[in-house]
């Protein structure tokens, strides 16, 4: 007799019992029952090439139970402004109940048994009701967690792996003693929270200090082992936006954290086989060097999945946020490049605003080009110098992040009846002290929320264009060349072309256009950063776009840089692909003069180099060397492309040739193979750009 | 001081140490048949034509001239040529300053013949001297004697190219005898220079010069490096769109001829390396 349900009775249990939560006070009571239940009745599978842990499919009902209690909500989109914003693509506003991290030393040094005790040591201490039996229902998780794990070795001695059913043993009664365990518990922790929790976990933690404890005691040739059957067994979790680990960083004191282990994820993950599974390296200084070396030979190879990010600019970002400094030294990477410090909650994706749109708004005064909709301010007054331009350009930026946030902070005030993270609360201190639920009580030391800036390639350029044509040679009227814009160019390539192809850009070290995207980076900052949310915390700055830059792109009227209607927008806080005419140092040079300590969401660079470029010992001290002149510039964050157009045309003629190519969409990797035929056609260009 | 100049590249690793920027100063005594800079052949400015990029806006009026170049929306026209003070020169090859640095890299003269404008080549090389930045000369070697005095000062490694040492060889090769290329080259030696030597491999043109160019190089002071290259086709459009009879032979030279060149002169005792590897 099987004590199993299917994935339709757990979801009828699910949302009858989330229904009830309705009229009570508790959506966290809710997800305490709906997790002990699932994890009591899921069906369980042993893949039979895991060597940590079995596998369940249960990830997509959390998702559903907080998408159905989002319906009940409708006041962020009762707001004309708000709405016909949203539905421009001006900006938008959203909860974010992905992009975090567990306390994983926490994790790591008490285990999942240890979670379970830290709990009921809180709960037999505390007097407060309310607190108890907040105690009692993580305590009450953890120990549905501990019999699910027995479970789950029983279910993986029936399917003949007496290694993996020992450990998930010793796990449900003690702290991860060996290497093995430990990778276990990172496996297991990982469920938990995301198939579980609801709550999407976005980064391993950093794995070569986390886990040296643990290789130190172990045969080097064994831990070799166990560090490519993790590559493996992470890639198989199929994670939405790939796994992230770290490597690297500083102590307390801003010394390199380095040691054996760090060479050894580098020496293995080059060798694996595996798509999804990304590293972020975080380099400190130069004891890195001889580790970032083997880094970049590795994305040189083909390897990209790496990203790499400067340390000390994260710390001073997450400092500057008002994070304290011993927290902001233990920073955790909760996405593609987020950084959240110790303790943070930093909803990294709960608002965009594409900047493009405040270019456009102050030509129109306010209405979008392609809906018609007020959505920006009307204009006041007449504009007849490029500063007054740029004043209501500024003017317009500013009231669509404010409406950005607006509406993330109407959403946010309805966490409490939307989601708990029973799973990841038991891990956060913080949450331990306070006796409440990260979401539903906001009880992160620091619970902020996030506002990324979409295209400011895009709208340096375009500021840089109606200087020109405007107001330095006089060729138009603002009210002509808004014309041609609405017109998509039509009728007007020649003078498109020119735009494009001539005129100065962000990327080129041209210190009069990249004012133009410090100047904006600036003023987001003053108008983001530090601003208090809904939660009792603060908000962070981005200028990271990720591939919203197509979904933006699309909603997107034609730009002054040259850009038409519904083509992407600039990636990142990258010079629009191809206009970086003057190569990688020139890029950097430009990127460099943005203050990154603004933003501890990212300020990241997105580099194509062709194959050849970073050929021979020469070609890698090359790649090591300017990345290292831009971290000492100021430079936040990097990641690669090594294309060759002859290869990429190829791969798209026949596929089949190449099954393993892989390209750095953005903050995650893919298969070439899987791309759209127009992502296909951005590479070959880029490529040949090179 | 002018000079006129062809190009300035980036991030450049195949041209000396570390991280460069390489300058292409416009105009060389050679005529080599494989040349890959045609743009850099002729001393007087010049405009390509890419028809496939062209629009037909009518912008330059079929035009070619500097501005009508300039004014080219679509790159279709491009001008070759531009005339440059050492000054503002130098300002724009300081931008990589801090990759030089780090890199362990800097300038590279190269063309064309960068010693073929010696005033303008040494007045640029002893600029950035001044300024600490390294600067190689990537030369053909056809140039007066006096012409190396002058530079070397200012040089960090000479990138000399040797094409063949028999002289009916080059003459058919590059048009010109090789008995002023080797002088030089000897001076060099002489004088303590550090030197790259590069050989331009065309099969059935030039890779029957591998044993002498060995034997000429052994025990020659100062050569730290050989790079054999591999002479290739990729420049035939740029010929084209310059308008110039493209003289590219189609030699076909592949990587085993460049690595057979490789481990004959290695069996000289010299370092040498396989260019298509980058290093």
């Amino acid at each position: 007799m099987s004590l199993t349900k299917t994935y339709d009775e757990l979801s009828e249990y699910a949302f009858k019992r989330s229904k009830k939560a309705y009229s009570e006070p508790s959506v966290f009571d809710a997800d305490c029952d709906i997790i002990e239940y699932m994890l009591s009745y899921c069906e369980i599978s042993a893949d039979e090439q895991n060597r940590f842990f079995i596998n369940v499919g249960t990830e997509k009902l959390p998702r559903a139970v907080i998408n159905e209690r989002k319906t009940r909500f409708t006041d962020p989109d009762e707001d004309d402004v708000l709405r016909y914003g949203t539905e421009a693509h001006a900006f938008n506003g959203e909860t974010d109940y992905s992009h975090t991290s567990a306390e994983w030393e926490s994790v790591l040094s008490l285990g999942i048994y240890g979670l379970r005790e830290r709990a009921a040591e809180y709960e037999k201490r505390e007097t407060d009701p309310a607190k108890k039996h907040f105690y009692a229902r993580i305590k009450g998780v953890y120990s549905a967690a501990l019999a699910f794990m027995l479970r789950a070795a029983d279910c993986a001695d029936e399917n003949n792996k007496p290694e993996m059913a020992k450990g998930l043993r010793a796990l449900s009664r003690r702290a991860p003693e060996t290497l093995f365990e430990a990778f276990q518990t990172v496996f297991v922790y990982y469920f938990l929270q995301h198939k579980f929790d609801g709550t999407y976990l976005r980064t391993l933690g950093r794995l070569d200090s986390l886990l040296y404890p643990f290789y130190a005691k172990e045969d080097p040739a064994f831990a070799r082992a166990l560090v490519a059957d993790f590559f493996r067994e992470a890639e198989r979790l199929k994670a939405p936006a790939n796994m992230p680990f770290a490597i690297g960083g500083s102590d307390e004191r801003g010394d390199c954290i380095i040691n054996d282990l760090s060479y050894l994820f580098i020496d293995e993950y080059a060798k694996a086989d595996t798509v999804r599974v990304k590293m972020h390296f975080l380099y400190a200084g130069e004891k890195h060097d001889g580790l970032l070396k083997a880094a970049l030979d590795a994305v040189r190879r083909g390897r990209n999945a790496i990203v790499f990010m400067s340390d000390k600019k994260i710390r001073q970002s997450l400092e500057k946020l008002g994070i304290d400094p011993s927290d902001a030294a233990y920073y955790h990477v909760v996405g593609c490049y987020e950084c959240g410090g110790r303790g943070e909650i930093p909803c990294s994706c709960t608002t965009h605003v594409c900047i493009p749109k405040a270019v456009e708004y102050a030509l129109t005064g306010g209405v979008d080009m392609l809906t018609g909709k007020q959505i920006g301010l009307p204009r006041v007054g007449e504009i007849t110098t490029f500063d007054g331009f740029l004043r209501e350009y500024e003017r317009q930026l500013v009231h669509i992040c404010r409406c950005g946030m607006r509406k993330t902070d109407l959403w946010e005030r309805h966490n409490k009846d939307i989601h708990s993270a029973p799973f990841l609360s038991g891990t956060y201190l913080s949450a331990m002290e306070k006796g409440e639920d990260l979401y539903c009580g906001h009880s992160a030391k620091y619970p902020d929320s996030s506002l990324n800036a979409i295209g400011l390639g895009t709208a340096a350029d375009s500021l840089a264009a109606i200087r020109k044509l405007v107001f330095e040679d006089g060729e138009l009227t603002l009210s002509e060349l808004t014309d041609i814009l609405k017109n998509n160019w039509e009728g007007h390539e020649a003078l498109r072309l020119r735009v494009k192809n001539k005129f100065p850009k962000y990327g080129i070290n041209d210190d009069k256009t990249d004012a133009l995207a410090k100047r904006t980076v600036a003023l987001l900052a003053e108008t983001v950063s530090r601003r208090p949310n809904a939660k009792g915390g603060v908000y962070r700055l981005g200028a990271l776009s990720i591939t919203l830059r197509w979904e933006y792109g699309d909603h997107c009227a034609a730009s002054a840089d040259g850009r038409r209607s519904g083509e992407p927008l600039s990636q990142n806080t990258s010079a629009s692909f191809g206009a970086d005419r003057e190569g990688v140092t020139a890029h950097f040079l430009s990127a460099a003069k943005i203050d990154a300590s603004d933003t501890p969401n990212g300020a990241i660079i997105d580099i194509d180099l062709h194959s050849s470029a970073v050929q021979g010992e020469n070609g890698l001290r090359a790649m090591a060397s300017s990345l290292i002149a831009f971290f000492k510039m100021g430079g936040f964050c990097v990641h690669y492309n090594v294309l060759d157009a002859d290869v990429l045309r190829d791969a798209r003629a026949h596929p089949e040739k190449y099954p393993n190519l892989q390209v750095r969409l953005c903050g995650w990797n893919v298969r070439f193979s899987t791309l759209t035929d127009r992502a296909k056609e951005e590479f070959i260009s880029r490529a040949e750009a090179r | 001081m002018y000079g006129v100049i062809s190009d300035v590249k980036r991030m450049e690793i195949h041209d000396g140490d570390g991280l460069r920027t390489t300058v292409f100063f416009k105009g060389c005594p050679l005529k080599c048949l494989w040349c890959h800079n045609p743009e850099s052949i002729s001393f007087e400015p010049q405009t390509a034509r890419f028809k496939q990029k062209c629009i037909g806006c009518g912008t330059c009026r079929g035009e070619n001239t500097e501005e009508t170049a300039k004014n080219c929306p679509a790159d279709a026209l491009v001008f070759y040529g531009r005339r440059v003070d050492t000054e503002s020169l130098v300002s724009e090859l300081m931008q990589d300053a801090p990759f030089f640095r780090e890199s362990g890299g800097g300038v590279t003269l190269s063309g064309g013949e960068c010693l073929a404008q010696p005033d303008f080549a040494v007045s640029v090389a002893r600029a950035l001297f001044e300024k600490g930045i390294s600067v190689d000369i990537d030369t053909c070697g056809f140039v007066p004697r006096e012409s190396f005095e002058r530079i070397l000062p200012f040089t960090d490694v000479f990138l000399y190219d040797i094409k063949a040492v028999d002289p009916a060889v080059h003459a058919a090769c590059t048009g010109r005898d090789n008995s002023l290329i080797l002088d030089n080259l000897r001076f060099l030696s002489k004088a303590g220079a550090k030197i790259e030597i590069r050989y331009p491999l065309a099969k059935g043109f030039n890779d029957g010069e591998c044993e002498k160019i060995g034997a000429l190089l052994k025990d020659m002071p100062g050569v730290r490096k050989i790079k054999v290259l591999r002479c290739h086709s990729y420049a035939a459009s740029r010929y084209e769109a310059l308008g110039m009879p493209c003289p590219l032979p189609d030699s076909k030279t592949g990587r085993p001829d460049v690595e057979r060149a490789v481990s004959a002169l290695r069996s000289y005792g010299l370092p040498a390396v396989n260019g298509m590897d980058g290093d």
